[in-house]
């Protein structure tokens, strides 16, 4: 009896709160998703997760997706692929969500991707890395810039060869995104006729890197490709600037995990000068297009609160992003019905904060939006330089560009 | 009751529990149920295995990890060369799993206490390098699996695994119950009590805690072996997560080491809690619950959930008459 009279109270706060607006006499649309919360990966997951949650609170402001409010059901997965199968399962079968977006990174995402082929969902895909290739999922669609597998290394190596480069070192962790990029480094560099003359793979974990930076620099290469995690990558910064790394070298850097990230950023500060890497957003003029702005000025508040990078380049926006391109397509088909939410997905190029998005037939980027910036004029012990334009120059790709490299690395290390 | 009906009682309980579990797989249609039971089963086999060594003989192992990941890529490495079925998958990482055991034994039972307990994690290190460095299977980078097509009478692979799961943990409870009651159990029992002491009234140490050891690491990878059907997916960071190790450890603890109910009792719960709490509170709070409940038993229970329940048990496991 009381548990009623509690129920009914509940229930009649909840009509009264909603008034008589449209919203609260439909259930919400629920999008699934696990998020790395904890473990290795939960810095970018949280602040994935922020992206989205800024998303939702936008499209419910306007009056949600047809006419129903937004509710997002979010797992943590430990950063681990053991966590997404039965949190998927539970997302699909037992919450029965109406959209399900995936986890940040591939290795939670790869055990899910036979599991939404078999039952025919659509996966909105968030920063993982060919994950895809092996499954051949036709619904499946990838926030990431990433494009084309081999387009990261041939990026960096046009700019390379361009700077004069002939032979190329490599130096990447034993690690799963590490090695998938050296596998392409490989490759394009063969295709190309560029001899590689180091190969260097360490193991994750490693912290001294003056011996491999010795070798390195013996090796006498024109062109460094770095493939590394963010401990690593702060470990061959400080060798290189302890070591040098000769006058050789036109130009470095090209796959560091980790500069991406404003902790790690302002931790090596001038460190960074120089330094070629890939990125995903970065606050140049070319980067800005319709609510971009207004996003980061809402994610610089919440930041704080939330406790993930201040920041928020890298994934964030992206993760908005993701929400955009669900909501035109719900829009547009005035359904959920996945099979034709894909086909819209597929068909149609998407407007979002990051510019705009339009997906190969296998669900990544018809062409790449991967950045590759050099830093510049970076100060030490500085968050806040990082906000405004011109330390981070885009170099690649040619209409987001706003500088041209210098090179060699050492002269633009001053 | 006496040792025969003992037996009865069990044998009886096995079946109602495989009956139970076939039925299962054939009447609910969601499948959620299946994922989640089906990593609590493959804790509480783990854990009943890791109990062979670490509770019957008191040698700490923290090298779960390593024998459930080399049962993983056994699988890997076996289909992928092959295509093997999963049965074959699983005997020849039962088989792998044991010569390991047996190799790793010899390097390091005559090791006691801590020391025993750091070679295994080192165990663990090495394994997971040399399959990072392995192209064949993934290498660093993982690799993806595409299950076969199910067999009758299952009508998802998921369910498949989960039958199969069960199966392991009543062959890995049969096998414990059997190294319990038996001479081998009572010698294991003398050697954790004191060892040298055993060892001078002419029990064979080193040789049982070898078979021990084998059995254990045969079983852990037999575990590990569906994991990567179950996943469709491996890859070394994953396959070889400490987190094995730790919760084996863990649900012996709190269920109790002397018994072979204790494992099984002690993964229940926390293999349980922790499906529970990744769909419910799903934060880092569950990690903290997690730990709480281990800081609880350790004070509360030392004994675990069978010395609470059965003070017969907690002399026996106290090695006390």
């Amino acid at each position: 009896m009381k548990r009623r009279t509690f129920l009914g109270g509940a229930m009649a706060v909840a009509v009264v709160g909603h008034g008589s607006s449209a919203l609260a006499q439909q259930p919400p649309i629920k999008i699934g998703m696990s998020m790395p919360q904890t473990g290795g990966l939960a810095g970018g997951g949280k602040a994935s997760l922020l992206g989205i949650e800024i998303w939702r609170d936008d499209i419910n402001a306007k009056g949600g997706l047809l006419g129903r409010k937004v509710e997002l059901v979010v797992y943590d997965d430990k950063s681990s692929a053991s966590e997404t199968p039965a949190i998927y399962a539970k997302l699909v079968d037992v919450d029965k969500v109406d959209l399900l977006f995936a986890p940040y990174a591939t290795v939670p995402t790869a055990p899910i991707m036979p599991f939404v082929k078999q039952r025919g969902l659509l996966l909105m895909g968030n920063f993982s890395f060919q994950v895809n290739s092996k499954v051949g999922h036709d619904m499946w669609f990838n926030n990431a810039p990433w494009g084309p597998a081999d387009s990261w290394a041939a990026s960096f190596l046009d700019l390379a060869q361009k700077a004069g480069g002939k032979n190329m070192a490599l130096l990447t962790a034993d690690q799963e995104f590490a090695q998938n990029l050296a596998l392409t480094a490989r490759d394009v560099a063969k295709k190309r006729n560029i001899p590689v003359v180091f190969d260097q793979v360490y193991p994750p974990n490693t912290v001294e890197f003056a011996s491999i930076i010795r070798a390195l620099k013996a090796a006498k290469p024109d062109i460094v490709y770095v493939a590394s995690y963010p401990p690593d990558s702060a470990g061959i910064l400080r060798a290189v600037n302890e070591i040098g790394i000769g006058d050789d070298v036109k130009i470095f850097g090209g796959g560091m995990v980790g500069l991406q990230f404003a902790a790690v950023m302002s931790n090596l500060g001038s460190l960074l000068n120089g330094v070629v890497n890939y990125n995903t957003w970065l606050p140049e003029k070319s980067m800005y297009f319709d609510g971009t702005k207004e996003f980061f000025d809402k994610y610089t508040k919440r930041a704080i609160e939330a406790k993930v990078d201040p920041l928020g380049y890298y994934l964030a926006p992206f993760g908005y992003a993701m929400g955009e391109m669900v909501a035109a397509a719900v829009n547009s088909t005035k359904s959920l019905d996945q099979k034709g939410i894909a086909k819209y997905l597929r068909e149609n190029e998407h407007k979002t904060i990051v510019g705009p998005i339009a997906f190969a037939a296998d669900g990544e980027r018809k062409e790449t939006a991967t950045l590759q910036a050099q830093f510049r004029g970076v100060k030490d012990k500085d968050i806040e330089q990082f906000r405004s334009s011109g330390k981070q120059v885009i170099l690649f790709p040619d209409k987001l560009k706003t500088g041209d490299l210098i090179s060699p690395f050492e002269a633009a290390r001053k | 009751m006496n040792k025969r009906s003992h037996s009865i009682a069990f044998w009886a309980g096995v079946a109602v529990f495989l009956v139970a579990v076939l039925s299962m797989t054939q009447i609910v249609r969601n499948e959620y149920p299946f994922f989640a039971g089906y990593v609590i089963l493959q804790f509480i086999a783990l854990a009943v295995a890791w109990t062979i060594l670490g509770g019957y003989a008191g040698y700490v192992n923290f090298g779960t990890n390593a024998f459930f990941g080399v049962g993983v890529y056994t699988a890997v490495a076996l289909f992928k060369a092959t295509g093997a079925p999963l049965v074959v998958q699983i005997a020849a990482a039962a088989v792998v799993g044991m010569l390991l055991g047996f190799g790793v034994g010899l390097l390091t039972l005559r090791m006691r206490g801590i020391f025993f307990s750091i070679a295994t994690i080192a165990l663990a290190i090495i394994i997971e390098t040399f399959v990072m460095n392995w192209r064949f299977v993934g290498g660093a980078a993982g690799i993806q699996l595409q299950r076969p097509p199910v067999m009758a009478p299952f009508d998802s692979y998921v369910k498949m695994l989960f039958f199969v799961q069960a199966i392991l943990v009543v062959i890995a409870v049969g096998i414990a119950r059997y190294i319990q009651n038996s001479r081998m159990g009572r010698g294991l029992q003398a050697l954790r009590d004191d060892e040298l002491a055993a060892e001078c009234t002419g029990v064979p140490t080193l040789k049982l805690k070898l078979v021990a050891c084998m059995i254990s690491g045969a079983l852990m990878s037999a575990v590990g072996a569906p994991a990567a059907m179950y996943l469709q997916y491996a890859d070394p960071s994953s396959a070889f997560n400490l987190t094995y190790s730790v919760s084996a450890l863990a649900m012996s603890l709190i269920g109790g080491t002397a018994h072979w109910i204790g494992p099984v009792l002690g993964a229940i719960l926390l293999g349980s809690t922790q499906q529970f709490l990744a769909v419910t509170i799903s934060s880092e709070v569950n990690v903290l619950v997690l730990g709480i409940m281990l800081v609880l038993f350790v004070v509360g229970a030392p004994k675990g959930i069978i010395g609470l329940l059965r003070p017969r048990y907690r002399l026996r496991a106290g090695g006390k008459q």
